[in-house]
Protein backbone atom coordinates (compact mmCIF):
# COMPACT_ATOMS: atom_id res chain seq x y z
CA UNK A 1 0.00 0.00 0.00
CA UNK A 2 1.59 3.26 -1.03
CA UNK A 3 -0.91 5.09 1.13
CA UNK A 4 -1.47 3.37 4.44
CA UNK A 5 -3.21 6.40 5.94
CA UNK A 6 -6.66 5.08 6.54
CA UNK A 7 -9.53 7.52 6.25
CA UNK A 8 -12.05 7.17 9.13
CA UNK A 9 -14.76 6.49 6.55
CA UNK A 10 -12.72 3.56 5.22
CA UNK A 11 -12.67 1.99 8.67
CA UNK A 12 -16.44 2.47 8.87
CA UNK A 13 -16.84 0.82 5.47
CA UNK A 14 -14.87 -2.17 6.76
CA UNK A 15 -17.00 -2.34 9.91
CA UNK A 16 -20.22 -2.28 7.89
CA UNK A 17 -18.94 -4.98 5.51
CA UNK A 18 -18.30 -7.27 8.48
CA UNK A 19 -21.87 -6.87 9.69
CA UNK A 20 -23.29 -8.26 6.44
CA UNK A 21 -23.81 -11.98 5.94
CA UNK A 22 -23.54 -13.92 2.72
CA UNK A 23 -26.91 -14.40 1.01
CA UNK A 24 -28.66 -11.45 2.59
CA UNK A 25 -30.62 -8.88 0.59
CA UNK A 26 -29.33 -5.47 1.53
CA UNK A 27 -30.64 -2.06 0.45
CA UNK A 28 -29.27 1.45 0.84
CA UNK A 29 -31.16 4.71 0.47
CA UNK A 30 -30.16 8.15 -0.77
CA UNK A 31 -27.05 9.88 0.57
CA UNK A 32 -25.61 6.65 1.94
CA UNK A 33 -22.13 6.35 0.42
CA UNK A 34 -20.50 4.62 3.41
CA UNK A 35 -23.15 1.87 3.58
CA UNK A 36 -22.98 1.47 -0.21
CA UNK A 37 -19.21 0.99 -0.07
CA UNK A 38 -19.60 -1.41 2.88
CA UNK A 39 -22.04 -3.48 0.83
CA UNK A 40 -19.70 -3.62 -2.17
CA UNK A 41 -16.75 -4.53 0.07
CA UNK A 42 -18.71 -7.37 1.70
CA UNK A 43 -19.77 -8.68 -1.69
CA UNK A 44 -16.22 -8.61 -3.05
CA UNK A 45 -14.80 -10.35 0.03
CA UNK A 46 -16.70 -12.71 2.34
CA UNK A 47 -20.24 -12.41 0.97
CA UNK A 48 -20.29 -13.02 -2.80
CA UNK A 49 -23.99 -13.94 -2.76
CA UNK A 50 -25.04 -10.72 -1.08
CA UNK A 51 -27.95 -9.27 -3.05
CA UNK A 52 -27.49 -5.52 -3.32
CA UNK A 53 -30.06 -2.83 -3.96
CA UNK A 54 -27.79 0.21 -3.92
CA UNK A 55 -29.56 3.46 -4.74
CA UNK A 56 -27.45 5.31 -7.33
CA UNK A 57 -25.59 2.23 -8.57
CA UNK A 58 -26.12 2.03 -12.36
CA UNK A 59 -25.99 -1.77 -12.16
CA UNK A 60 -28.83 -1.85 -9.66
CA UNK A 61 -32.01 -2.40 -11.64
CA UNK A 62 -35.30 -2.16 -9.84
CA UNK A 63 -38.44 -1.84 -11.92
CA UNK A 64 -39.50 1.56 -10.68
CA UNK A 65 -39.17 4.06 -7.91
CA UNK A 66 -38.79 4.02 -4.16
CA UNK A 67 -42.26 2.62 -3.65
CA UNK A 68 -40.97 -0.66 -5.00
CA UNK A 69 -38.24 -0.79 -2.34
CA UNK A 70 -40.80 0.18 0.31
CA UNK A 71 -43.07 -2.64 -0.85
CA UNK A 72 -40.21 -5.13 -0.60
CA UNK A 73 -39.42 -3.96 2.92
CA UNK A 74 -43.06 -4.21 3.98
CA UNK A 75 -43.20 -7.77 2.67
CA UNK A 76 -40.14 -8.67 4.73
CA UNK A 77 -37.91 -8.98 1.69
CA UNK A 78 -35.20 -6.56 2.83
CA UNK A 79 -32.82 -8.14 5.34
CA UNK A 80 -30.67 -5.10 6.09
CA UNK A 81 -31.20 -1.37 5.64
CA UNK A 82 -29.19 1.69 6.70
CA UNK A 83 -30.27 4.94 8.30
CA UNK A 84 -28.63 7.95 9.85
CA UNK A 85 -29.84 11.01 11.72
CA UNK A 86 -28.96 14.39 13.09
CA UNK A 87 -29.64 12.96 16.55
CA UNK A 88 -29.64 9.38 17.79
CA UNK A 89 -30.63 8.49 21.33
CA UNK A 90 -29.90 5.67 23.74
CA UNK A 91 -32.97 3.71 22.62
CA UNK A 92 -31.93 3.99 18.98
CA UNK A 93 -34.58 6.51 17.96
CA UNK A 94 -33.50 8.75 15.12
CA UNK A 95 -34.25 12.39 14.40
CA UNK A 96 -34.11 13.52 10.77
CA UNK A 97 -36.42 16.53 11.04
CA UNK A 98 -35.53 19.37 13.42
CA UNK A 99 -33.23 20.54 16.18
CA UNK A 100 -35.09 22.24 19.00
CA UNK A 101 -38.83 22.83 19.15
CA UNK A 102 -40.65 21.55 16.06
CA UNK A 103 -42.49 24.85 15.52
CA UNK A 104 -39.44 27.04 16.11
CA UNK A 105 -36.46 24.87 15.24
CA UNK A 106 -32.85 26.03 15.21
CA UNK A 107 -32.34 23.72 12.23
CA UNK A 108 -34.82 22.12 9.88
CA UNK A 109 -33.91 19.16 7.68
CA UNK A 110 -35.68 17.51 4.74
CA UNK A 111 -37.33 15.01 7.11
CA UNK A 112 -37.69 11.32 7.69
CA UNK A 113 -38.94 10.10 4.29
CA UNK A 114 -39.57 6.35 4.62
CA UNK A 115 -37.39 5.94 7.71
CA UNK A 116 -40.24 5.24 10.14
CA UNK A 117 -41.47 2.31 8.05
CA UNK A 118 -38.04 1.04 6.93
CA UNK A 119 -36.65 1.01 10.50
CA UNK A 120 -39.63 -1.11 11.53
CA UNK A 121 -39.95 -3.38 8.49
CA UNK A 122 -36.38 -4.17 7.44
CA UNK A 123 -34.94 -7.31 9.00
CA UNK A 124 -32.39 -5.21 10.80
CA UNK A 125 -31.07 -1.69 10.49
CA UNK A 126 -27.54 -0.41 10.83
CA UNK A 127 -27.16 3.27 11.72
CA UNK A 128 -24.13 5.16 10.40
CA UNK A 129 -22.91 8.65 11.28
CA UNK A 130 -20.20 10.99 9.97
CA UNK A 131 -19.47 12.30 13.47
CA UNK A 132 -19.38 11.02 16.99
CA UNK A 133 -20.19 13.66 19.58
CA UNK A 134 -22.69 14.62 22.28
CA UNK A 135 -24.73 16.77 19.92
CA UNK A 136 -25.45 13.68 17.84
CA UNK A 137 -25.66 10.97 20.51
CA UNK A 138 -28.18 12.44 22.93
CA UNK A 139 -30.19 10.99 25.85
CA UNK A 140 -33.43 11.81 24.02
CA UNK A 141 -33.92 13.11 20.47
CA UNK A 142 -35.75 16.42 19.97
CA UNK A 143 -38.01 14.69 17.46
CA UNK A 144 -38.61 10.99 16.86
CA UNK A 145 -38.97 10.11 13.18
CA UNK A 146 -38.37 6.43 13.68
CA UNK A 147 -37.82 4.08 16.58
CA UNK A 148 -35.24 1.31 16.93
CA UNK A 149 -37.54 -1.26 18.53
CA UNK A 150 -41.11 -1.77 19.73
CA UNK A 151 -40.70 -0.30 23.19
CA UNK A 152 -44.38 -0.04 24.02
CA UNK A 153 -45.69 -3.11 22.25
CA UNK A 154 -48.04 -1.10 20.03
CA UNK A 155 -46.54 -2.22 16.74
CA UNK A 156 -47.02 -6.02 16.61
CA UNK A 157 -46.43 -5.91 12.85
CA UNK A 158 -42.90 -4.68 13.34
CA UNK A 159 -40.32 -7.00 11.71
CA UNK A 160 -36.97 -5.74 12.92
CA UNK A 161 -35.01 -2.81 14.23
CA UNK A 162 -31.64 -1.51 15.29
CA UNK A 163 -28.73 -3.91 15.21
CA UNK A 164 -25.59 -1.72 15.16
CA UNK A 165 -24.36 1.86 15.02
CA UNK A 166 -21.16 2.53 13.07
CA UNK A 167 -19.35 5.83 13.71
CA UNK A 168 -15.87 7.21 12.92
CA UNK A 169 -14.76 6.05 16.40
CA UNK A 170 -16.37 2.70 17.05
CA UNK A 171 -19.10 0.15 16.51
CA UNK A 172 -21.98 0.12 18.96
CA UNK A 173 -24.61 -2.59 19.24
CA UNK A 174 -28.22 -2.59 20.29
CA UNK A 175 -28.66 -4.73 23.41
CA UNK A 176 -32.21 -6.07 23.52
CA UNK A 177 -32.05 -7.09 27.19
CA UNK A 178 -30.89 -3.65 28.29
CA UNK A 179 -33.07 -1.99 25.61
CA UNK A 180 -30.26 0.42 24.77
CA UNK A 181 -27.22 1.04 22.61
CA UNK A 182 -24.00 -0.29 24.14
CA UNK A 183 -20.38 -0.02 23.04
CA UNK A 184 -19.27 -3.06 21.03
CA UNK A 185 -15.67 -2.30 19.98
CA UNK A 186 -13.42 0.66 19.26
CA UNK A 187 -11.27 1.27 16.19
CA UNK A 188 -7.44 1.32 16.44
CA UNK A 189 -6.12 4.52 18.01
CA UNK A 190 -9.44 5.21 19.75
CA UNK A 191 -9.91 4.75 23.50
CA UNK A 192 -13.07 3.66 25.28
CA UNK A 193 -12.83 6.83 27.38
CA UNK A 194 -12.84 8.92 24.19
CA UNK A 195 -16.06 7.24 23.01
CA UNK A 196 -17.71 7.58 26.42
CA UNK A 197 -16.75 11.24 26.56
CA UNK A 198 -18.28 11.91 23.16
CA UNK A 199 -21.54 10.06 23.77
CA UNK A 200 -24.41 11.75 25.57
CA UNK A 201 -25.72 8.58 27.18
CA UNK A 202 -24.41 5.59 29.12
CA UNK A 203 -22.90 2.87 26.89
CA UNK A 204 -22.81 0.18 29.60
CA UNK A 205 -19.03 -0.15 29.47
CA UNK A 206 -18.74 -0.64 33.26
CA UNK A 207 -17.34 -4.10 34.00
CA UNK A 208 -17.15 -5.10 30.33
CA UNK A 209 -13.96 -5.67 28.35
CA UNK A 210 -14.28 -3.53 25.22
CA UNK A 211 -11.93 -4.79 22.49
CA UNK A 212 -10.03 -2.73 19.94
CA UNK A 213 -10.68 -4.17 16.48
CA UNK A 214 -9.47 -3.08 13.07
CA UNK A 215 -12.32 -4.09 10.76
CA UNK A 216 -10.17 -3.46 7.69
CA UNK A 217 -7.54 -6.13 6.90
CA UNK A 218 -4.79 -5.62 4.31
CA UNK A 219 -6.83 -7.55 1.71
CA UNK A 220 -9.97 -5.61 2.63
CA UNK A 221 -8.10 -2.36 2.10
CA UNK A 222 -6.80 -3.49 -1.28
CA UNK A 223 -10.30 -4.53 -2.36
CA UNK A 224 -11.75 -1.29 -1.02
CA UNK A 225 -9.26 0.88 -2.89
CA UNK A 226 -9.53 -1.32 -5.99
CA UNK A 227 -12.89 -2.67 -7.23
CA UNK A 228 -14.99 -1.00 -4.52
CA UNK A 229 -13.50 2.38 -5.34
CA UNK A 230 -14.29 1.82 -9.04
CA UNK A 231 -17.94 1.07 -8.19
CA UNK A 232 -18.14 4.07 -5.89
CA UNK A 233 -16.86 6.40 -8.61
CA UNK A 234 -20.04 5.55 -10.52
CA UNK A 235 -22.54 5.50 -7.67
CA UNK A 236 -21.08 8.26 -5.46
CA UNK A 237 -18.51 10.26 -7.49
CA UNK A 238 -18.30 13.16 -5.02
CA UNK A 239 -17.74 10.87 -2.03
CA UNK A 240 -15.12 8.88 -3.97
CA UNK A 241 -13.24 12.08 -4.82
CA UNK A 242 -13.32 13.18 -1.18
CA UNK A 243 -11.93 9.89 0.13
CA UNK A 244 -9.62 8.77 -2.65
CA UNK A 245 -8.89 11.94 -4.58
CA UNK A 246 -9.32 12.61 -8.28
CA UNK A 247 -9.65 9.54 -10.47
CA UNK A 248 -6.40 9.89 -12.44
CA UNK A 249 -4.30 10.28 -9.29
CA UNK A 250 -5.45 7.01 -7.75
CA UNK A 251 -5.86 4.63 -10.68
CA UNK B 1 -45.97 9.55 1.59
CA UNK B 2 -45.59 7.32 -1.44
CA UNK B 3 -48.56 5.37 -0.13
CA UNK B 4 -50.49 8.66 -0.03
CA UNK B 5 -49.79 8.98 -3.75
CA UNK B 6 -50.76 5.33 -4.20
CA UNK B 7 -54.10 6.12 -2.51
CA UNK B 8 -54.36 9.11 -4.85
CA UNK B 9 -53.84 6.90 -7.89
CA UNK B 10 -56.82 4.76 -6.84
CA UNK B 11 -58.89 7.63 -5.46
CA UNK B 12 -59.07 5.89 -2.07
CA UNK B 13 -60.28 7.91 0.96
CA UNK B 14 -57.25 6.88 3.04
CA UNK B 15 -54.60 4.21 3.23
CA UNK B 16 -53.05 2.37 6.22
CA UNK B 17 -49.28 2.59 6.58
CA UNK B 18 -46.62 0.83 8.62
CA UNK B 19 -44.53 2.99 10.90
CA UNK B 20 -45.43 6.39 12.42
CA UNK B 21 -47.46 4.89 15.30
CA UNK B 22 -44.64 5.29 17.83
CA UNK B 23 -43.17 8.45 16.25
CA UNK B 24 -43.55 12.19 16.89
CA UNK B 25 -45.31 12.61 13.54
CA UNK B 26 -48.57 12.04 15.40
CA UNK B 27 -47.87 15.17 17.50
CA UNK B 28 -47.40 17.47 14.50
CA UNK B 29 -49.55 15.99 11.76
CA UNK B 30 -53.27 16.19 12.60
CA UNK B 31 -54.07 14.53 9.28
CA UNK B 32 -52.49 11.28 10.46
CA UNK B 33 -55.14 9.21 12.24
CA UNK B 34 -55.15 5.86 13.99
CA UNK B 35 -57.57 3.21 12.81
CA UNK B 36 -58.25 -0.35 13.92
CA UNK B 37 -57.90 -3.04 11.27
CA UNK B 38 -61.42 -4.54 11.13
CA UNK B 39 -59.98 -7.97 10.37
CA UNK B 40 -57.33 -8.27 13.09
CA UNK B 41 -58.11 -5.48 15.55
CA UNK B 42 -54.52 -4.19 15.24
CA UNK B 43 -54.12 -0.41 15.11
CA UNK B 44 -52.46 1.35 12.19
CA UNK B 45 -51.78 4.92 11.20
CA UNK B 46 -53.82 5.94 8.16
CA UNK B 47 -52.94 8.80 5.82
CA UNK B 48 -55.12 10.76 3.41
CA UNK B 49 -54.63 10.41 -0.35
CA UNK B 50 -52.27 12.81 -2.10
CA UNK B 51 -53.81 14.11 -5.32
CA UNK B 52 -51.83 17.15 -6.49
CA UNK B 53 -53.64 19.61 -8.76
CA UNK B 54 -50.53 19.72 -10.90
CA UNK B 55 -47.42 17.62 -11.23
CA UNK B 56 -44.43 18.73 -13.27
CA UNK B 57 -42.04 15.93 -14.09
CA UNK B 58 -38.83 15.81 -16.08
CA UNK B 59 -38.94 13.01 -18.63
CA UNK B 60 -36.48 11.69 -21.18
CA UNK B 61 -38.64 11.55 -24.33
CA UNK B 62 -42.20 12.15 -25.34
CA UNK B 63 -44.51 12.25 -28.34
CA UNK B 64 -47.16 14.74 -29.42
CA UNK B 65 -49.95 12.58 -27.98
CA UNK B 66 -48.42 12.71 -24.49
CA UNK B 67 -46.81 9.30 -24.18
CA UNK B 68 -43.47 9.63 -22.39
CA UNK B 69 -40.56 7.68 -21.00
CA UNK B 70 -39.10 8.73 -17.68
CA UNK B 71 -36.43 7.57 -15.23
CA UNK B 72 -37.27 4.41 -13.32
CA UNK B 73 -35.31 5.45 -10.22
CA UNK B 74 -37.82 8.20 -9.61
CA UNK B 75 -41.49 8.01 -8.68
CA UNK B 76 -42.68 10.10 -11.61
CA UNK B 77 -45.19 7.61 -12.98
CA UNK B 78 -46.85 7.35 -9.59
CA UNK B 79 -46.92 11.14 -9.34
CA UNK B 80 -48.36 11.54 -12.85
CA UNK B 81 -51.06 8.96 -12.14
CA UNK B 82 -52.03 10.54 -8.80
CA UNK B 83 -52.17 14.14 -10.05
CA UNK B 84 -55.17 15.80 -11.66
CA UNK B 85 -52.95 17.36 -14.33
CA UNK B 86 -49.38 16.55 -15.28
CA UNK B 87 -46.89 18.49 -17.36
CA UNK B 88 -43.97 16.47 -18.70
CA UNK B 89 -40.84 18.41 -19.61
CA UNK B 90 -38.96 16.22 -22.09
CA UNK B 91 -35.42 16.04 -23.41
CA UNK B 92 -36.54 14.92 -26.89
CA UNK B 93 -39.70 14.88 -28.95
CA UNK B 94 -40.05 11.61 -30.88
CA UNK B 95 -42.63 9.73 -32.97
CA UNK B 96 -45.17 7.69 -30.93
CA UNK B 97 -43.61 4.36 -31.97
CA UNK B 98 -40.26 5.59 -30.63
CA UNK B 99 -41.44 6.27 -27.08
CA UNK B 100 -39.64 3.17 -25.86
CA UNK B 101 -38.18 2.97 -22.36
CA UNK B 102 -34.43 2.30 -22.36
CA UNK B 103 -32.21 1.22 -19.48
CA UNK B 104 -33.47 2.71 -16.19
CA UNK B 105 -36.59 4.11 -17.83
CA UNK B 106 -40.33 3.42 -17.68
CA UNK B 107 -43.22 4.27 -20.01
CA UNK B 108 -46.07 6.51 -18.87
CA UNK B 109 -49.21 6.39 -21.01
CA UNK B 110 -50.54 9.57 -22.59
CA UNK B 111 -53.78 9.33 -20.57
CA UNK B 112 -51.81 10.54 -17.52
CA UNK B 113 -50.04 13.41 -19.31
CA UNK B 114 -51.74 16.72 -20.11
CA UNK B 115 -48.88 18.62 -21.70
CA UNK B 116 -45.49 17.80 -23.14
CA UNK B 117 -42.92 20.59 -23.10
CA UNK B 118 -39.81 20.14 -25.19
CA UNK B 119 -36.84 21.52 -23.25
CA UNK B 120 -33.51 19.77 -23.80
CA UNK B 121 -31.35 20.38 -20.74
CA UNK B 122 -34.52 21.21 -18.82
CA UNK B 123 -33.34 19.50 -15.64
CA UNK B 124 -30.40 21.88 -15.25
CA UNK B 125 -28.84 22.56 -12.73
CA UNK B 126 -29.78 19.05 -11.60
CA UNK B 127 -28.81 16.20 -13.89
CA UNK B 128 -30.55 13.85 -16.28
CA UNK B 129 -28.70 10.53 -15.85
CA UNK B 130 -27.14 9.27 -19.06
CA UNK B 131 -27.49 12.66 -20.71
CA UNK B 132 -25.88 15.20 -18.43
CA UNK B 133 -24.61 15.35 -14.86
CA UNK B 134 -25.56 17.65 -12.03
CA UNK B 135 -23.92 21.05 -12.50
CA UNK B 136 -22.23 20.99 -9.10
CA UNK B 137 -20.63 24.42 -9.53
CA UNK B 138 -23.97 26.03 -10.39
CA UNK B 139 -25.70 24.26 -7.50
CA UNK B 140 -23.01 25.55 -5.11
CA UNK B 141 -23.42 29.06 -6.52
CA UNK B 142 -27.18 28.82 -6.00
CA UNK B 143 -26.80 27.62 -2.41
CA UNK B 144 -24.49 30.55 -1.68
CA UNK B 145 -26.82 33.00 -3.42
CA UNK B 146 -29.86 31.67 -1.52
CA UNK B 147 -28.33 32.60 1.85
CA UNK B 148 -29.55 36.17 1.83
CA UNK B 149 -32.25 38.17 0.12
CA UNK B 150 -30.07 40.50 -1.99
CA UNK B 151 -27.83 37.79 -3.41
CA UNK B 152 -30.91 35.66 -4.08
CA UNK B 153 -32.52 38.55 -5.98
CA UNK B 154 -29.34 38.91 -7.99
CA UNK B 155 -29.43 35.19 -8.83
CA UNK B 156 -33.08 35.45 -9.88
CA UNK B 157 -32.29 38.45 -12.06
CA UNK B 158 -29.27 36.86 -13.72
CA UNK B 159 -30.51 33.35 -14.38
CA UNK B 160 -34.30 33.40 -14.28
CA UNK B 161 -35.57 36.84 -15.27
CA UNK B 162 -32.87 38.06 -17.67
CA UNK B 163 -32.64 35.09 -20.09
CA UNK B 164 -35.03 35.53 -23.04
CA UNK B 165 -35.84 31.83 -23.21
CA UNK B 166 -34.63 28.39 -22.21
CA UNK B 167 -31.93 28.38 -24.88
CA UNK B 168 -30.64 31.71 -23.63
CA UNK B 169 -30.61 30.32 -20.06
CA UNK B 170 -28.58 27.28 -21.15
CA UNK B 171 -26.07 29.52 -22.89
CA UNK B 172 -25.79 31.73 -19.83
CA UNK B 173 -25.06 28.78 -17.50
CA UNK B 174 -22.68 27.17 -20.00
CA UNK B 175 -24.75 23.99 -20.30
CA UNK B 176 -22.96 20.88 -21.59
CA UNK B 177 -24.31 17.40 -22.27
CA UNK B 178 -22.34 14.13 -22.02
CA UNK B 179 -21.57 14.35 -25.72
CA UNK B 180 -25.07 13.21 -26.68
Amino acid sequence: MENKNIHPSERMIGAIARLLKNGERVATGTLSPIPAAGCFLAKYTHAPELELLIYGDPENRLSEGFHELFGLAQQGKIDVFFLSGIQIDQRGSVNLSVLGDYRKPSLRLPGGAGSSMLYAMSGRTILFTNNHNRKLFVPKTDFVNATGFDETGITPWRRGGLSHVVTPLCVMAFDLSRKQIILDYVFPGITVAQVVENTGFDLAVEGREIPTIDPLSETDLATLRGPVQAKMRQAYPLFARTIWGAETASE
Amino acid sequence: MLLGLQAGVHNLPFIPVFGFLDSDYLRIRPDLKILKDPYTGIEYVVVPPIMPDWAVIHATRGDRNGGITTLSTRNDRLLAMASRKTIAVVEELVEPDQVLPGLHEVYVASVHIDAVVLAPGGAHPTGCPGRYDIDAAHMAAYVTAAKDESSFQKYLETYILAPRDHKDYLEKVGFKTNGK
